[in-house]
C-alpha cells in the first residue's frame, strides 16, 4: 500500500487555502476584494494573509490609489506550487479513502 | 501535518478549492451599471436634440457628463478589486471604444460633416457592434453576443431605412443592448452575491 501524503499545514487552513485559491484564479487582489469574497474579518484576514506572506506563497505591494492606500496582494510561484502539491496530496487522500 | 481527514472532508477542502478560483476567474470588476448609464445617457441625448432647446449642447453635454460620471464611479470601484488578465482585455476594448467615439463625433460635428443621421447611427452602431462582439466572444457571453448582433442589424439597416425608422431601430437597440442587457447584468451579479458563502476559517 503507497504511503499516504502529508498536508501542507500553511495551506490547510481554510481561510488560507481559501485565500491561495482565490488568489491563483487572478493576476492581483486587493485587501478589500479578498475580505469581501471570503467574508473575514480585518483582523482575521490581516493575520492569514501575513502567515502566507512569511510562507512566501504570497507577494504584497502597498501604494496609493486617488491619495488612499491600496495593499495588493499576488500569489507567488512557490505559493502555485504549494497549492498544487496540496491539490494532488487531497486527491491521492480522497482516492485511498474510497478505496478503504 | 495535517490529516487524516475523512472523505467528506476532503472533498469539501477540493469544492473550497474550485469555488475560489472560479470565483476570482469570474469578471471582477461588474460593468453592468454603465450598460444602463450609457443607455439612459444615449436616450436624454436624442430625446433633448429632438425636442429640447440648445440641440446643438445635446449629445457633448451629455455624453461628457455620463463619462464623467462612469470616470468617478469606476475610479471608486477600482479600489476594491482584483485584476485578471481577462478583465484588462476587456476593459482594454471598452477604453479604446470610449476613446474612438468621444474622438470621432465631436471631430464630424465641429466640421460640420455629422449631417446626415444615417451615418451617425451606422458608425455609432457599427463601432457597439464591434465592442459588443469582441467583448462577448472574450468572455463567452452569448447574450452579449446577442448584443452585438442587435447593433450589426441596426447598422445595417439605418443605411436602407428612412431616417425616422433608422431612428427608432437606434432606439430599440439602445433599449435592448443597454438598459435590458445591463438589467440583465446586475441581475445576475445580484444572484451570484447572494449565492456566494462566506468562508471562514
Amino acid at each position: 500500500m503507497p504511503e499516504l501524503p502529508d498536508l501542507n499545514p500553511v495551506v490547510h487552513g481554510k481561510m488560507r487555502l481559501a485565500l491561495l485559491s482565490l488568489l491563483a484564479g487572478v493576476d492581483e487582489a486587493e485587501f478589500t476584494w479578498l475580505r469581501g469574497k471570503t467574508g473575514s474579518t480585518d483582523g482575521n484576514l490581516g493575520a492569514q494573509l501575513l502567515k502566507l506572506e512569511e510562507a512566501g506563497y504570497i507577494s504584497v505591494e502597498k501604494r496609493f490609489v486617488l491619495r488612499k492606500p491600496q495593499t495588493l496582494y499576488r500569489i507567488t510561484e512557490q505559493g502555485r506550487q504549494a497549492l498544487m502539491e496540496y491539490v494532488q496530496a487531497l486527491k491521492q487522500l480522497l482516492g485511498s479513502a474510497i478505496e478503504a | 501535518m495535517q490529516h487524516p481527514m475523512d472523505e467528506q472532508e476532503l472533498k469539501a477542502q477540493l469544492n473550497l478549492i474550485e469555488s475560489m478560483i472560479a470565483q476570482g476567474r469570474r469578471t471582477t470588476e461588474h460593468w453592468s451599471w454603465a450598460f444602463v448609464l450609457w443607455g439612459l445617457a444615449y436616450m436624454v441625448a436624442i430625446a433633448w436634440s429632438a425636442w429640447g432647446h440648445s440641440t446643438a449642447l445635446a449629445w457633448p453635454v451629455t455624453m461628457v457628463a455620463a463619462g464623467l460620471l462612469t470616470w468617478f464611479i469606476a475610479a471608486r470601484d477600482s479600489l476594491q478589486k482584483a485584476e485578471t488578465t481577462m478583465g484588462r482585455a476587456v476593459g482594454s476594448i471598452w477604453l479604446a471604444t470610449g476613446i474612438t467615439m468621444f474622438l470621432v463625433f465631436p471631430a464630424l460635428g465641429f466640421s460640420g460633416h455629422m449631417v446626415d443621421t444615417h451615418v451617425f447611427i451606422a458608425v455609432a452602431s457599427g463601432i457597439l457592434g464591434l465592442a459588443n462582439g469582441a467583448s462577448g466572444v472574450l468572455l463567452r457571453w452569448r447574450a452579449q453576443f446577442g448584443c452585438a448582433v442587435v447593433w450589426w442589424a441596426a447598422s445595417v439597416l439605418s443605411c436602407v431605412l428612412g431616417e425616422n425608422q433608422s431612428l427608432v431601430v437606434f432606439l430599440v437597440a439602445i433599449f435592448l443592448c443597454n438598459i435590458v442587457f445591463g438589467i440583465y447584468g446586475m441581475t445576475r451579479e445580484s444572484r451570484g452575491r447572494r449565492a456566494r458563502g462566506a468562508v471562514h476559517a
